[in-house]
């Protein structure tokens, strides 16, 4: 027993010794490619399956398909991502995409597109703000403190707004979102290109500002980086702002996309959001992560329900399939690096 | 028996009497049982028709679900875990139980909805004790799996649930005794019992506290931690069962909204999320607490949706309270209270 109990990554030397030697230089050369691009080989490979399976399904038109339900989970993703990376979760996202988006609507009519706009990532920033806060300030979970803050939001939700009134959807959000436009001779809705500069200008603020790589270092060592110098709770409650931030810019964008609105319209991101960004790579201890994976992340997931409606097998498997993909994922690195 | 028995825990623990307090306090659970008091008093003062028959029985069917739930929740919150799962846990039993009593007889019923709890739990255990993966990203995983599995059972709500059952579990024992409140009483007690007076309860404490010592003392943490799953299925499935015949139907999403409220009752109960703390009764009332408050704002003649944002300000406040009273008394005295 004494032998077995021992976790396999406290042997990280002892490993491939065994192996031959081959397979030790393709190991060493898999762990030089980015984790962030597994998932996107892995879409890949789906997209390639589903052909075999249905040719017709290899077509640009099938791939934007599939991309613009993939960028429309990613989009809703990213504040979990970083929310992840910090070593943090955020379980507020549903209903703070549902705040906000409901917020968009009640204030487009005094304040016009762009300022109900800003007015609902502020939203987004205070709920934030006010999570960071808690959770590094009162030194509650990031678990607890989120589902409270989701729990009073839907209360918030309940409370301020009238439904009735909120329908119209301004015509500068579609074009934006659900107008077609045409990229390259592709015919695509604008929320893919949308997000994808939204993920290009997180991935390098993540990776190339001082900000960004504290984000990082205050998720896998806490400790470490406050012993360094670094005013951790000031970074933790930035990276909970912006995590608000981008899950209310994503209310802003879904409404504008579906064109409906309702008190549950996040409740569906809780998990799926949390899903994209552990297919995406990222550890759930924080740490590591990026917003490319999570892209690769929310395709490998819309992939797998386009094969399942392809090949009729109905919604429930798809939330099957969902979770083994989970597992596989966590099963390849989610184990615990250091115990 | 249903008011006594929480009681009895309290006057056992209080014998040596300063014993029992240190020990409710050390487990976190003087906060929530203080909130419930005064939410109790506010509750009778506002509405004092709760000590009516009807009532009784309506407010006890609605919060014991919400508790037996949250139990299970504390049990993997005590390892040091988290399970996102337990909400299609809870509507898989709830549909298994529904549509196999239109098959078998009743108790076969209730013992695969309990035999399908322990698999999900063991399922979870599995993964995370001898796996070696995080708890919260499994659980994650099984969530999506249980869940379409519920679905693939039963895919609208319906199922054989008969006035029977329904007076077996939701009905009056005794006058103003409902019975739903003598099942939640056996089952803590018991509960209670396997955690304070067997060497499980105590390495369970142990695992969450401190994985190293206990591995350290030669103690199996592996499987401690695998049972401690298996019996939060087992909880959970019963307050799947007690969900579905107080409602006389089966539902696939019924499960849903208790993923984030027992995860709740048991953050309002003083449990620590890394695990080793946390007490039994200060579970039960948090979620007393956390499930009455709709009511006590209907009565109170309050729009019932203040609920979702009280529930949140009593989690902040009764959790943040304690951290903020060290902080002063910290800076006041100067030293670690």
């Amino acid at each position: 027993m004494t032998s077995s109990t021992v976790p396999a990554s406290q042997s990280p030397a002892g490993a491939p010794s065994g192996k031959p030697l081959g397979s030790a230089s393709v190991r060493q050369l898999g762990s030089r490619i980015p984790r962030s691009t597994w998932p996107l080989i892995a879409f890949v490979v789906l997209f390639v399956i589903g052909g075999l399976i249905r040719p017709n399904l290899i077509t640009i038109d099938s791939l934007v398909g599939t991309a613009t339900f993939a960028i429309i989970l990613a989009i809703a993703s990213f504040g979990q991502t970083i929310a992840v990376i910090q070593a943090g979760i955020d379980l507020s996202v549903p209903n703070t995409i549902a705040f906000s988006a409901l917020a968009f609507l009640g204030l487009v009519a005094p304040f016009g597109p762009v300022g109900a706009f800003a007015a609902a990532l502020l939203t987004g920033a205070v709920i934030g703000l006010l999570n960071g806060v808690v959770i590094s300030k009162l030194g509650l979970t990031p678990i607890v403190t989120t589902i409270a803050m989701n729990g009073l939001l839907f209360g918030a939700i309940l409370l301020v707004f009238n439904f009735s009134e909120l329908t119209a959807i301004p015509e500068s959000l579609l074009a934006i979102t659900s107008a077609k436009i045409s990229l390259l001779g592709v015919e695509t809705a604008a929320v893919l290109p949308l997000g994808l500069v939204l993920m290009g200008v997180l991935q390098l603020v993540l990776s190339f500002t001082g900000w960004g790589r504290s984000l990082f270092v205050v998720g896998s060592a806490a400790e470490v980086a406050r012993l360094g110098g670094l005013p951790v709770d000031r970074i933790r409650i930035g990276g909970y702002v912006l995590s608000g931030v981008l899950a209310a810019f994503a209310g802003v964008v879904i409404v504008g996309y579906y064109q409906q609105a309702s008190a549950t319209m996040g409740a569906s991101y809780l998990l799926s959001s949390v899903a994209a960004v552990v297919v995406g790579g990222a550890s759930i201890f924080g740490g590591r992560g990026s917003v490319v994976g999570t892209v690769g992340g929310a395709l490998v997931l819309a992939q797998v329900s386009t094969l399942v409606a392809v090949l009729n097998l109905g919604a429930n498997i798809q939330q099957l399939i969902y979770g083994v993909i989970i597992l596989l994922v966590i099963s390849l690195y989610g184990r615990r690096n250091s115990a | 028996m249903s008011v006594a028995a929480p009681a009895r825990i309290l006057r056992s623990a209080r014998i040596p009497r300063s014993a029992g307090i240190t020990r409710l306090r050390r487990e976190g659970a003087i906060a929530p049982i203080t909130a419930f008091v005064v939410f109790f008093l506010v509750y009778v003062i506002i509405n004092p028709e709760l000590l009516t028959r009807f009532q009784l029985q309506t407010a006890a069917n609605l919060v014991v679900p919400l508790a037996l739930v949250a139990l299970g929740q504390l049990l993997i919150v005590l390892v040091g875990g988290i399970d996102i799962s337990i909400g299609a846990i809870m509507s898989l039993c709830n549909v298994v139980f529904a549509t196999q009593l239109e098959i078998v007889p009743v108790p076969v019923a209730i013992l695969l909805a309990v035999g399908v709890g322990l698999a999900c739990g063991l399922f979870n255990g599995l993964l995370v004790a001898y796996g070696g993966l995080p708890a919260i990203a499994v659980t994650l995983a099984s969530a999506f799996i249980f869940g379409s599995i519920a679905r693939e059972v039963l895919d609208r709500p319906g199922g054989g649930i008969t006035k029977a059952i329904y007076l077996a579990t939701s009905g009056e024992l005794l006058p103003y005794l409902p019975v739903s409140l003598v099942w939640l009483s056996v089952v803590a007690v018991l509960l209670w019992l396997l955690l304070q007076r067997t060497a499980l309860g105590r390495h369970i404490y142990g695992v969450g506290s401190n994985m190293e010592s206990v591995r350290a003392a030669g103690l199996n943490a592996r499987l401690t931690k695998l049972l401690a799953f298996g019996l939060s299925g087992m909880i959970t499935s019963v307050g799947a069962m007690m969900l579905a015949a107080s409602t006389v139907t089966g539902d696939p999403r019924s499960g849903d909204a208790y993923l984030l409220s027992s995860i709740a009752a048991v953050a309002l109960a003083g449990a620590a999320f890394t695990g080793g703390r946390g007490s039994i009764i200060g579970t039960v009332l948090a979620a007393c607490t956390l499930g009455l408050i709709g009511n006590l704002l209907f009565f109170a003649g309050i729009n019932s949706y203040w609920q979702y944002v009280i529930s949140a300000l009593i989690i902040f406040v009764v959790v943040g309270l304690p951290v903020v009273w060290g902080r002063i008394t910290f800076a006041l005295k100067g030293r670690r209270s």
